[in-house]
């Protein structure tokens, strides 16, 4: 446990010390004072205007962390042999993916918490009182970027370069944001093997959906919809996290 | 006792390219031994074989055929690498982190005891010149520097095997004399070194024995006090010759 704490506190601190990890949090506060200046257009909708931009913001920038860190995070090492040397020690393989996966999205995560602390600062000082379906909302984000980072492990473990990588991450978050639009395309598939491989897919891209706290809040559709989001998102990255192991293990390097 | 046996040990690499196989030899049917604290070079041209059989070793290639076992332990099992020190052709290492965060990483990982590992560290950068550097970030480190982290590095669990690849590639007069230096305090201290280089001058210096690989072939072993009646030159020479 100990050895992956310590792959994982180095993954953490590489992130930390890039000069990208860094800008992005920068970019991202920037935006959410211009939205603090914007939300003057909003009328009495000003506090709404801040809380629904700033949290879109801060998730965006959390996935471009997550995607740009996630993909390179294995590759690059392979590449520029860093991993030589963690190899010959004394670990099992599994160790590695691991701890390197808890220190990706750990410093995603202290990317994020910076960037929600601003967020409710500005909230606060436009008068907001704090409502628990902010941290819902929190805790949503975290799952989505905790499923994104398990993806983006696997395909840098997968393809041959960073950018098919990134190109196969993004794409699957984005598909994930229409789960319910491939539901519909299942009900309308003309013939039984179209109807098998849109099941599959539907299967295989992770349902972000469950984590559009927004959408089911107030629409009564299901009350502890928040526990299955988050065994979902647990689930989801663990399998992620093991196929990412299994593929490391039979690699050579 | 037998710090490394390998028994009939193969490697092909297979590529697929446009539903072609392609297949190339990295080591075939590579039987040797080295003794405990003997210093084996393992000497070839460039594409012989050389850093594929370390890596072997090393269980970073898994080989095709054939048995390795590190003090009479088969392999790959990868508690066994405890007793090995590894430096790599080139030294890589993440520019972010200092020369001594890198050292409590491989620490770490190597099961160093945490009460001893500042000591540990602080002794391992002594002993290598590197103590007054070593809150530098690696980005700011010299090539001669990051050979010497790389050094520090394969020491710092203590292991009485040490395994380098191409020992003095791209180092200068006094680099290459230095590490001739080390490698024969290594000797001096117990150690079991494997090593390897197409440098015939520098094998000569430091080996006990020498194996001459070719196009994946471990051809002869020779020993010291054959290279002292005739040149191991002229031996590598000669046998490389036999085979083409």
């Amino acid at each position: 446990m100990k050895k992956i704490f310590s792959i994982a506190t180095y993954t953490l601190r590489q992130n930390i010390r890039n000069r990208v990890y860094y800008i992005l949090v920068f970019f991202a506060v920037i935006l959410i004072f211009v939205y603090f200046i914007l939300s003057v257009l909003g009328g009495e909708e000003s506090l709404r205007i801040i809380l629904d931009f700033g949290l879109a913001t801060v998730e965006f920038f959390a996935l471009l962390l997550i995607i740009f860190s996630g993909v390179s995070l294995i590759l690059e090492e392979i590449e520029s042999k860093t991993i030589y040397l963690v190899l010959v020690r004394p670990i099992p393989k599994w160790y590695y993916i691991t701890g390197r996966y808890i220190g990706l999205v750990l410093s995603s995560y202290i990317g994020m918490i910076i960037m929600y602390l601003i967020h409710c600062a500005i909230l606060f000082y436009k008068g907001w009182s704090f409502d628990i379906n902010y941290l819902y909302a929190v805790i949503s984000s975290f799952m989505k970027i905790a499923i994104i980072g398990s993806l983006a492990v696997f395909f840098s473990l997968f393809s041959t370069s960073s950018a098919s990588s990134l190109v196969f991450t993004f794409f699957l978050w984005l598909l994930g944001h229409f789960t319910s639009e491939i539901k519909f395309l299942i009900k309308k598939a003309g013939t039984p093997l179209l109807k098998i491989l849109l099941e599959i897919f539907y299967f295989i891209i992770p349902n972000l959906q469950y984590f559009n706290w927004r959408d089911f809040l107030g629409s009564g559709i299901s009350s502890n919809w928040f526990f299955i989001a988050f065994f979902y998102g647990v689930s989801y990255s663990l399998i992620f996290l093991i196929l990412s192991i299994i593929l490391f293990n039979k690699k050579e390097f | 006792m037998i710090a490394i046996k390998t028994e009939n040990l193969t490697k092909i690499y297979r590529r697929r390219h446009l539903g072609k196989l392609y297949k190339t030899v990295g080591v075939k049917n590579l039987s040797l031994e080295v003794q405990e604290g003997e210093i084996f070079g393992l000497l070839g041209l460039n594409g012989s074989g050389k850093t594929t059989t370390i890596k072997l070793i090393l269980g970073l290639l898994f080989p095709t055929e054939g048995k390795i076992s590190i003090f009479e332990k088969s392999f790959p099992d990868r508690n066994r690498l405890n007793l090995v020190g590894y430096l790599p052709e080139i030294p890589y290492f993440h520019k972010f982190l200092t020369g001594r965060e890198v050292l409590r990483f491989y620490c770490n990982l190597s099961g160093v005891d945490k009460s001893t590992q500042e000591k540990r560290i602080d002794e391992i950068l002594n002993l290598v010149n590197l103590f007054n550097d070593s809150n530098k970030r690696i980005s700011e480190y010299s090539k001669g520097m990051m050979q010497r982290l790389a050094i520090a590095q394969s020491l710092l669990h203590n292991p009485p095997l040490l395994i380098f690849d191409e020992l003095v590639s791209g180092l200068d007069p006094l680099g290459i004399r230095e590490m001739r230096n080390f490698i024969l305090s290594l000797k001096e201290k117990g150690k079991t070194v494997f090593f390897s280089s197409h440098l015939i001058s520098e094998v000569e210096r430091v080996c006990d024995r020498v194996g001459i690989l070719h196009k994946g072939s471990l051809l002869k072993i020779v020993e010291q006090k054959d290279w002292q009646n005739k040149n191991l030159e002229e031996i590598f020479i000669e046998t490389i010759n036999t085979t083409q």
